[in-house]
């Protein structure tokens, strides 16, 4: 019979991924840029200036997914409302946390894309590019 | 900057995954197909095919129905050479892997990993 089995090595070289992966998980949760766009997320989240934003921006977008009057007047209103979101400081807060944290996890999937040969991120983001380069 | 433990961390799942069979497989394969000069040449020919129509059509030139049959029908030969059909497979084997791997990072951190990462890049 030649029925292929995962062999001893395959396995454990498998746990041992997913328990690096996990540990590595743990630290980058544990930095000061994760700590920090929890914090501006937990703050943009309770923000009550920014949910009333929100409100409307959803409103105006179900006006113009079901409606076909008035879409200029709704979409104007739409990118007014982004912009006023975008420029508030919460918002702008956010928005450098979120920087920091891409930056930081570019430089880890840089070390372990060198390490492993073959870019990491690139071949693990769900549904990305089906190039691997 | 990151801390030292985080670099030895990310430098162990890197050499961890390097092991695993499923980039030995696609290491191999991808060293095959460019040690083949046939293979190497058609994949070539398609991306610089690729680009160029990209180019033109970006450049607002409408293409000509066969030289989309043309691209089409080059971008067929090049996924029936058989070292890049196992190229193909092998890379189909590392994205499954590595995305099973990426939920155990996402996991704590409750964000996907990869796409942030390569946010940063566009």
């Amino acid at each position: 019979m030649n029925l292929q089995t995962p062999s001893i090595t395959n396995i454990e070289l498998e746990t041992k991924a997913d328990q690096v992966a996990r540990e590595l998980g743990q630290l980058l949760l544990h930095t000061p840029e994760y700590q920090a766009i929890l914090k501006a997320l937990n703050a943009v989240n309770n923000n009550p200036a920014v949910q009333k934003i929100s409100v409307e921006m959803r409103n105006h977008q179900n006006a113009l997914r079901w409606s076909a009057e008035n879409t200029g007047e709704h979409e104007a209103t739409l990118t007014r409302l982004e912009t006023e979101l975008e420029m508030m400081p919460v918002v702008q807060d956010y928005h450098l946390a979120e920087t920091a944290v891409c930056r930081m996890f570019a430089e880890v999937d840089a070390i372990i894309s060198q390490a492993a040969g073959v870019p990491f991120a690139t071949n693990a983001k769900r549904g990305g590019c089906s190039c691997g380069r | 900057m990151l801390t030292e433990e985080l670099q030895n961390c990310a430098r162990a799942l890197g050499e961890t995954l390097r092991a695993s069979p499923s980039v030995q497989a696609y290491l191999q394969a991808q060293a095959n197909c460019a040690a083949d000069p046939e293979a190497a040449e058609l994949e070539n020919r398609l991306l610089a095919l690729y680009q160029e129509l990209l180019g033109r059509q970006q450049r607002g030139e409408a293409l000509l129905r066969s030289e989309i049959d043309a691209f089409n029908a080059l971008k067929s030969q090049v996924h029936q050479h058989p070292l890049i059909r196992e190229h193909d497979t092998a890379l189909g084997m590392v994205k499954q892997s590595f995305t099973e791997i990426a939920d155990d990072l996402n996991f704590p951190l409750g964000m996907e990993f990869a796409a942030l990462a390569l946010a940063s890049s566009v």
